[in-house]
């Protein structure tokens, strides 16, 4: 049984996963880097244990370190959040071989999803739907070219290793696709020392949605539903709402049973998202499969009422699933808004000091994650998340009200923050329309 | 708001005193998984550094490889066969205790000695290889090691394969006392047999190269490579500390710090290693130099065929003092530009083995249509901070000696020597001065004479004086259309004669120093045409008719014997 869990995260994932902790009556173990001395993780776990300088690469994503910590400590497990070393396998296999328990698939698993071609091999023979195009890694502009011509314009140039919008590339027509494919490619080569590129049909004005599952060690695989996150800038998510308008019944029980055979096709253990394109005319595409716990889990958590991170834990302590697929329902309508340090005046520039002082609002059916306090100093060095903002009501017109008093009621003074834009996009014609899609904020 | 101890903790809030434990293993780091870094310190998967050719993924330092790793990562798969394996240690001083120091070596290292010695194919490349392994004794050369890479020495010889040895060592092994000494006369002499041979050795340092290894045959290398960072010298750093009673400097005797001081030709990457070695052995294989290349071709082509348009030059009214002032414009290519359009796979070596390296002279071995040839070129740079860091192309004399002892390991190897000539003359300087610059550019002229290997000269710019002449001691020379050969600068020759320096454009006039003029007094061969507004966009027509042109110059002096070649180089001067 699980005791002691080390939490390799920070910010309000961290406190999140302490607060599961504490509920279950498992000691927790925080990791902190010199700048975050004073983080709220550092403060509320049971112990705390310093990991290096400020830099992630130097703390949160030293992999040595961390497993030194969990061994001094004496934890059995690490809950490895999201970013940071979350999807990174060969963390996961370092804990196996030091016996510590990875909340989170196998490393193996991780290592085949992370592989964007292999993952899309698994979808292709366990028969879910994705996106055409390439089938072999790309190194050349003049063979993409052709690739381009067969699968049909517009097209996305991306890379096999990327992430978060680095190395992609659309071109509508055979005219910008080497100029595409070569920018692309230079900006993988940067960021991930690899040139391995692939292509694909470019879906246009497709929502974004996702399937949360959760899987245990005995095959079982339930999907808890969808999220809708299709408001997003510079493919990072801002608003995200569970379900998606955008899904019918039928839709929804068919994307759904193809997100588990999904799962079960990779072998998958533990909570994870499977990410869909859909397109307006129902057409719905594989994208990606997350294998950790999403930012945006709440939403999930407050429609099913499941405690995502608390079924993480049990799952990973070798607990069957308490209940099955006929037993999840989704129930009201719940939005979140990821609330950033950030000046949206300054082209999104990232805002970090000192919060002077700061009031946020609660109430039924309103929910804040969030490691800020009055006199906390936000670091210059990490993710400009501070909080998120969730609602629940019985439908989305009342949710988007809650939502929309909520924002107006948030103070946080000394920083910047989004408050305003996204108290904007909540009242946007086309949002309360629930007529988005991924190009939503940029044709603002 | 101060947030210490003000959190109630998980026992107090779930009332829990004591867990039962279940029996469950407690974690732990196995044996193995993690290692240290030495030069950073920090803890890094094994696995990571096995896959990365043992090379610390946090600081990029180099972790030290034994024998086989290093044949592994060099070597085709499944070539290395070894040599003398089985030779037994034995133990001249009857020191006490050495016996059992080596018996408890080979148990833990699965080694008979401290080098590995056996053939193997790198790219396809067969070669003979000994690879020193500091696991045992810090690789110390006692008999064994001295006998092993004699030994593969000699085979090599007779089998007419290159050699490459990984060196790694303390030196001699005490132990062994004047025994061990021996080893270093008895291994230089077999190198100096493979040499005479006409072969080819390549000597790769890595950390650490010291003592009486450094004092013998690491450093005899034809060509002479190393792993970054490494640690090369002849007396460890503490001994010299102790002895001077002073700190070193960070740096001193690494790799680094030898190539600036001219003793190693280049510093190669571990992941680029085995690519070099092959190209560096592909470009030195029997058989593809260029005499047995034009022999195999059967002169299939007509050589003396109509001479390449490219005589004469098309404005030929043009003032002598425009030439000069054309040949040092800032944008005229320079000669990395002709190494970079006119040959293949050019591999810079530098070092004049003595002092320094000069960035004012480049040089090498490249491909020239199939064949492989030496290039040296005077180099200017391209910009105001290549032009400082290049000397503005005036050489000083570790330039020269690095230019002669490539132009030897081309006669060594048989291979042409094409110089690309580009200076406003010898750097004139104290240090240049000290380190002798006048007798620097005499053996050149003196060993350019009878080079037994047919010479190419190419005046590119400003061919300035005895810094030029050092270069151009050839079978032929050449000279772009608007480059200039001569005794001194105009501006020296005007305020020597006339002692008025701006009467520069006067001297220009009677020096006869435009490439007509020259052709016309019979001091070179060819002229070469440009076009208008040259520079590096503009260069094809003239790299291409200078390729035809080296062609057809290859072509007729591989038909020339040693003798013949060597008599017309000395005719040619004779006549002057």
């Amino acid at each position: 049984m699980i005791k002691k869990i080390l939490i390799a995260n920070r910010g309000e994932i961290a406190v999140r996963i302490i607060r599961a902790c504490r509920e279950m009556g498992i000691e927790t173990v925080a990791v902190y880097s010199e700048a975050d001395k004073e983080a709220l993780h550092t403060k509320l776990a049971d112990e705390a244990v310093c990991i290096g300088p400020a830099p992630s690469k130097d703390s949160y994503l030293s992999m040595d370190r961390i497993i030194s910590a969990t061994i001094v400590t004496g934890a059995d497990a690490i809950h490895p959040g999201f970013g940071f070393l979350s999807e990174n396998s060969k963390f996961a296999k370092l804990c196996e071989d030091c016996g510590i328990i990875f909340i989170g698939p196998d490393s193996d698993v991780i290592a085949r999803l992370g592989n964007k071609q292999e993952a899309r091999n698994t979808m292709i023979n366990a028969g879910v739907p994705v996106i055409p195009g390439s089938t072999e890694a790309i190194y050349d502009a003049k063979v993409g070219a052709k690739i381009a011509e067969e699968i049909g314009y517009p097209v996305i140039v991306k890379a096999a290793l990327g992430g978060g919008g680095k190395g992609m590339r659309v071109a509508n027509a055979p005219e910008e696709f080497e100029n595409a494919f070569q920018t692309a490619q230079k900006e993988t080569q940067m960021a991930f020392g690899d040139d391995t590129m692939y292509i694909e049909h470019f879906v246009e004005e497709p929502r974004h949605i996702e399937f949360q599952i959760l899987a245990d060690k005995y095959g079982n695989v339930v999907h808890l539903g969808e999220r809708d996150c299709s408001i997003q800038r510079n493919h990072q998510k801002m608003i995200e709402e569970s379900p998606s308008i955008a899904l019918s019944d039928e839709l929804r029980e068919k994307m759904g049973q193809k997100a588990v055979m999904a799962a079960k096709a990779a072998g998958y253990e533990n909570a994870g998202t499977i990410e869909f394109l859909l397109e307006k005319n129902g057409n719905f595409y594989f994208m990606e499969m997350n294998t950790r716990i999403q930012v945006e889990h709440p939403v999930t958590e407050w429609v099913t009422g499941i405690d995502l991170i608390k079924e993480q834990i049990k799952i990973a302590d070798g607990r069957k699933l308490g209940f099955e697929q006929k037993d999840i329902h989704l129930n009201g309508h719940a939005i979140e808004c990821r609330i950033n340090a950030e000046n949206p005046q300054k082209g999104f520039m990232p805002s970090p000091g000192t919060i002077k002082d700061m009031y946020l609002p609660g109430g039924k059916g309103i929910r804040i994650d969030s490691a800020i306090y009055s006199g906390y100093t936000i670091p210059p060095y990490y993710d400009s998340m501070v909080a998120k903002l969730i609602v629940w009501a019985k439908n989305r017109k009342e949710a988007i009200r809650k939502m929309q008093s909520a924002l107006g009621e948030i103070i946080i003074e000394g920083i910047d923050t989004n408050v305003d834009y996204q108290y904007e996009i909540l009242h946007h014609p086309d949002y309360l329309e629930g007529n988005i899609d991924i190009g939503f904020i940029e044709n603002m | 708001m101060n947030l210490d101890n003000v959190f109630k903790k998980t026992r107090q809030i779930s009332g829990r005193k004591n867990y039962i434990h279940l029996g469950r293993r407690k974690p732990e780091v196995p044996e193995g998984l993690l290692r240290k870094c030495n030069k950073c310190g920090s803890a890094i998967i094994a696995e990571d550094v096995k896959n990365g050719y043992y090379i610390c993924p946090e600081c990029g330092g180099y972790f030290r490889v034994d024998a086989y790793r290093r044949i592994d990562m060099i070597a085709d798969e499944g070539s290395f066969v070894e040599w003398d394996e089985e030779l037994e240690t034995k133990n001249p001083l009857q020191y006490k205790g050495y016996e059992e120091k080596i018996e408890m070596l080979q148990k833990r290292t699965g080694l008979k000695e401290a080098v590995v010695t056996g053939e193997a194919k790198i790219d396809g490349n067969p070669t003979a290889v000994a690879v020193c392994d500091g696991r045992f004794m810090m690789a110390s050369m006692g008999e064994v090691v001295g006998e092993k890479i004699t030994r593969a020495v000699e085979r090599a010889t007779k089998k007419r394969l290159p050699v490459i040895i990984f060196a790694c060592s303390g030196g001699a092994r005490m132990q062994e006392g004047i025994v061990s000494l021996m080893q270093m006369a008895k291994t230089s002499a077999a190198l100096k047999r493979h040499s005479d041979a006409g072969l080819l050795y390549i000597s790769v340092l890595t950390d650490p190269t010291t003592g009486g290894v450094t004092a013998s045959f690491a450093m005899l290398g034809d060509i002479i490579l190393a792993e970054p960072k490494a640690l090369i010298g002849f007396a460890g750093p503490r001994v010299i500390e102790q002895t001077i009673g002073q700190k070193l400097p960070k740096g001193f005797q690494r790799s680094e710090f030898l190539l600036e001081h001219g003793f190693i030709d280049e510093i190669v990457e571990r992941p680029k290693m085995k690519e070099e070695l092959g190209k560096i052995l592909r470009l030195h294989r029997e058989g593809c130099d260029f005499k047995s290349q034009e022999e195999n071709e059967q002169k299939g082509k007509n050589s003396s065929s109509d001479e390449q348009k490219m005589c004469g030059g098309n404005e030929s009214s043009k003032p002598a003092w425009d030439r000069v002032l054309t040949s040092r414009k800032k944008d005229r290519p320079v000669g990395s530009d002709y190494i970079r359009l006119l040959f293949e796979d050019f591999t810079e070596f530098h070092g004049d083995r003595l002092f320094g390296d000069d960035p004012a002279i480049i040089g090498g071995i490249a491909i020239f249509k199939d064949r492989p040839v030496t290039v040296i070129a005077q180099e200017k740079g391209s910009n105001t901070r290549e032009n400082i860091y290049r000397n503005f192309a005036m050489p000083s004399p570790e330039g020269y000696r690095k230019a002669l002892r490539l132009m030897k390991q081309a006669e060594k190897f048989k291979r042409p020597v094409i110089c690309l000539v580009d200076t406003p003359g010898a750097f004139c300087g104290l240090e240049a001065e000290e380190r002798g610059q006048g007798e620097a550019i005499a053996r050149n002229l003196y060993e350019l004479s009878n080079l037994e290997t047919p010479i190419l000269s190419i005046v590119i710019g400003e061919g300035g004086s005895g810094g030029a002449l050092a270069l151009a001691v050839s079978d032929e020379v050449w000279m772009l259309e608007n480059s200039i050969y001569s005794i001194l600068s105009p501006e020296g020759f005007a305020s020597i004669l006339w002692k008025d320096s701006t009467k520069a454009k006067e001297a220009a006039s009677v020096m006869k120093l435009t490439a007509k003029d020259l052709k016309a007094l019979g001091i070179i061969e060819r002229i070469l045409e440009e076009p208008e507004n040259y520079n590096v966009q503009t260069m094809e027509p003239v790299t291409e008719a200078l390729a035809g042109n080296i062609d057809q110059f290859l072509a007729t002096y591989a038909k020339l014997s040693v003798t013949e070649l060597t008599t017309h180089r000395y005719e040619r001067f004779r006549k002057m």
